[in-house]
């Protein structure tokens, strides 16, 4: 990838029609789909559920017939961070219940290293990873205008209560609208401005107020860009006869089939059996036998 | 006199390995040679812009050779301010780069840049500003936002020029302009090329521009050059070009449509000057047109 298209590799948000039954669901059944999964993965604290969530995902990317390369392209930039995450998590954690009965395996100073560490380690790393395919998932399988409509049809009930739906629907769709086209900008920006001598996206030890300075160049032009396009774009709806929600009607009618109402209540069940059962208990025999394992493998390499 | 831009085979696929795969260019050959003025032209989508970029190391080729006053572009160690600094690339709608609150360090960025000394700078932003028509006393102190249209783009290709490349690459230079402004722009692009000797590389879908600047042109198409000559050769080649979704200029056509009806009128005129003497010619010899 060109050093000038640092969005060029970005996948999250891009829609791939395939045409899928997963493609084919009601926008607002995945979107709530997406919610509910998301609560679970991140109150999920434990190998099993994740393990559990990690196959029901891979089975969704499968159905969906997207490229699993694809989904998980966006991993690639976080992976420094991940690392980082990682490290600190395996040096500092000591367990925050007492229940975890955590065994020390190394330690030095302040830096601790036990089971518990590694064990959470493995939980951030599977959370990443769902969340990410997760994401991909809903973007991948829906295109921006099925995510507004859903995502207004869900809101209009509150707007008995005054919430402006419609209007923040809007406000997302044209975010979504036009992230790539300001990114697409971003880039012929950094070209003119490299080629006229500017150091952009060079690697060199500069202070900080010379880094912002070499930022000038991009983002005077860019938040002009932005401005003028908005303004456009205000006349263009207000020529087109846009006033606002009310009594606004809609092309595509969503229409919920036997079907979404079926992955939905899956999906619930899947949650709710998951938060009724007590996976932590189990999970705890097993943990413990691979800790004990762990330990003495630990001891055998040290002595 | 050699070449100074030499491009060989080169391809260049966006995106490659995803479902977003776009071919761009698929074996491009042309080179320039010094002090000529070369135009592209081609349908919208055929390679155009891709290809002007790897002339100054925005795009690195992935196959084939692009080799600027003989050096290979995608060497390592090769000097990219040195090679930006030789090939200056304006941009389409440059106006819309400007950025710094006055015109006169605007003009100035690139030359601060290569780090000359506030002396030479001034020299430069002067002969700049002065080459494509802004007065320097008048407007380096003007507020950028406040120029015209017109005024904005001259500032901009002076910004350009202020790093005094020898090659000069326009991106439809007069897409947006008046009729007036685009012939002021054309003449001061004339100027430039043969009093500083420079070598000017056009992208644009203005056929008249084309053949007013031109010494020779490449038709691009689909990442291919599918034809390329001398600037009369090309255009007098009318119906070919409608073929790629491309024009040559009116009066060419409208010279090659008399042809085809039995005048003996030469096709291959570029300029209504030479058009009315050329229909001139053909009066006096026959009589009656």
């Amino acid at each position: 990838m060109s050093q000038f298209s640092p969005f060029g590799s970005l996948t999250i948000g891009q829609y791939l029609p395939s045409g899928s039954l997963v493609h084919r669901l009601d926008p607002r059944a995945k979107i709530v789909i997406f919610a509910v999964l998301v609560a679970l993965v991140a109150f999920a604290d434990s190998y099993l559920v994740s393990l559990l969530l990690l196959f029901l995902l891979l089975v969704v990317a499968r159905l969906s017939r997207t490229p699993l390369r694809f989904a998980l392209q966006g991993l690639r930039p976080a992976f420094p961070w991940i690392a980082l995450f990682a490290t600190l998590q395996l040096l500092f954690y000591r367990g925050q219940y007492a229940a975890d009965a955590c065994q020390q395996l190394w330690s030095f100073g302040v830096l601790t290293v036990t089971t518990c560490g590694i064990r959470q380690i493995g939980l951030m790393a599977l959370r990443l990873l769902e969340f990410m395919l997760l994401t991909s998932m809903l973007t991948l399988t829906t295109s921006t205008t099925e995510l507004t409509h859903g995502l207004e049809s869900l809101l209009a009930p509150l707007k008995r209560l005054r919430f402006p739906a419609h209007e923040l629907a809007l406000v997302f769709a044209i975010a979504l609208r036009f992230a790539p086209t300001l990114a697409g900008e971003l880039e012929r920006l950094t070209k003119a401005q490299a080629s006229r001598g500017a150091d952009l996206g060079e690697q060199g030890r500069m202070r900080f107020v010379q880094r912002t300075r070499n930022l000038l160049p991009l983002l005077v032009p860019l938040f002009l860009c932005a401005l003028r396009r908005a303004e456009d774009l205000a006349l263009a709806m207000e020529a087109r006869g846009y006033t606002g929600g009310r009594g606004r009607t809609s092309l595509i009618e969503l229409k919920a089939a036997p079907v979404d109402y079926l992955a939905v209540t899956l999906v619930l069940l899947f949650c709710l059996s998951i938060l009724a059962s007590d996976f932590r208990v189990t999970e705890g025999l097993i943990v413990a036998a691979v800790g004990d394992a762990i330990k003495s493998i630990f001891d055998l390499v040290v002595h | 006199m050699g070449d100074v831009i030499e491009v060989e085979n080169l391809h260049h696929t966006y995106l490659a390995g995803t479902p977003f795969e776009a071919v761009s260019l698929s074996g491009v050959d042309m080179h320039v040679d010094e002090g000529e003025v070369v135009a592209i032209i081609g349908p919208t989508g055929s390679g155009k812009s891709t290809l002007i970029q790897h002339l100054n190391g925005l795009i690195t080729p992935q196959k084939g050779v692009v080799r600027v006053f003989g050096k290979d572009v995608s060497a390592d160690g090769l000097d990219l301010k040195w090679l930006r600094s030789q090939v200056g690339m304006v941009f389409q709608s440059p106006e819309q780069q400007l950025f710094e609150q006055y015109v006169g360090d605007d003009v100035a960025f690139g030359p601060r840049k290569l780090g000359l000394d506030r002396h030479q700078v001034r020299r430069r932003v002067r002969e700049a500003m002065e080459a494509v028509g802004l007065d320097f006393e008048g407007f380096k102190d003007r507020l950028t936002f406040s120029l015209s249209g017109g005024e904005m783009r001259k500032a901009a290709i002076a910004g350009v020029l202020a790093l005094q490349p020898r090659i000069l690459i326009f991106d439809e230079p007069t897409s947006g302009l008046d009729p007036e402004t685009t012939r002021e722009f054309l003449a001061r692009i004339k100027e430039l090329q043969t009093s500083r000797g420079l070598s000017v590389l056009l992208v644009s879908h203005d056929m008249e521009s084309v053949a007013a600047l031109a010494d020779r042109v490449y038709v691009l198409v689909e990442g291919q050059t599918v034809l390329e000559g001398r600037t009369r050769e090309v255009f007098s080649q009318c119906d070919l070009l409608r073929t790629y979704g491309l024009d040559s200029p009116q009066i060419s056509q409208v010279m090659h449509r008399l042809r085809g009806r039995g005048r003996d009128v030469r096709a291959d005129v570029l300029s209504v000057v030479e058009a009315e003497q050329e229909l001139c010619l053909s009066i006096d010899f026959t009589g009656s047109v």
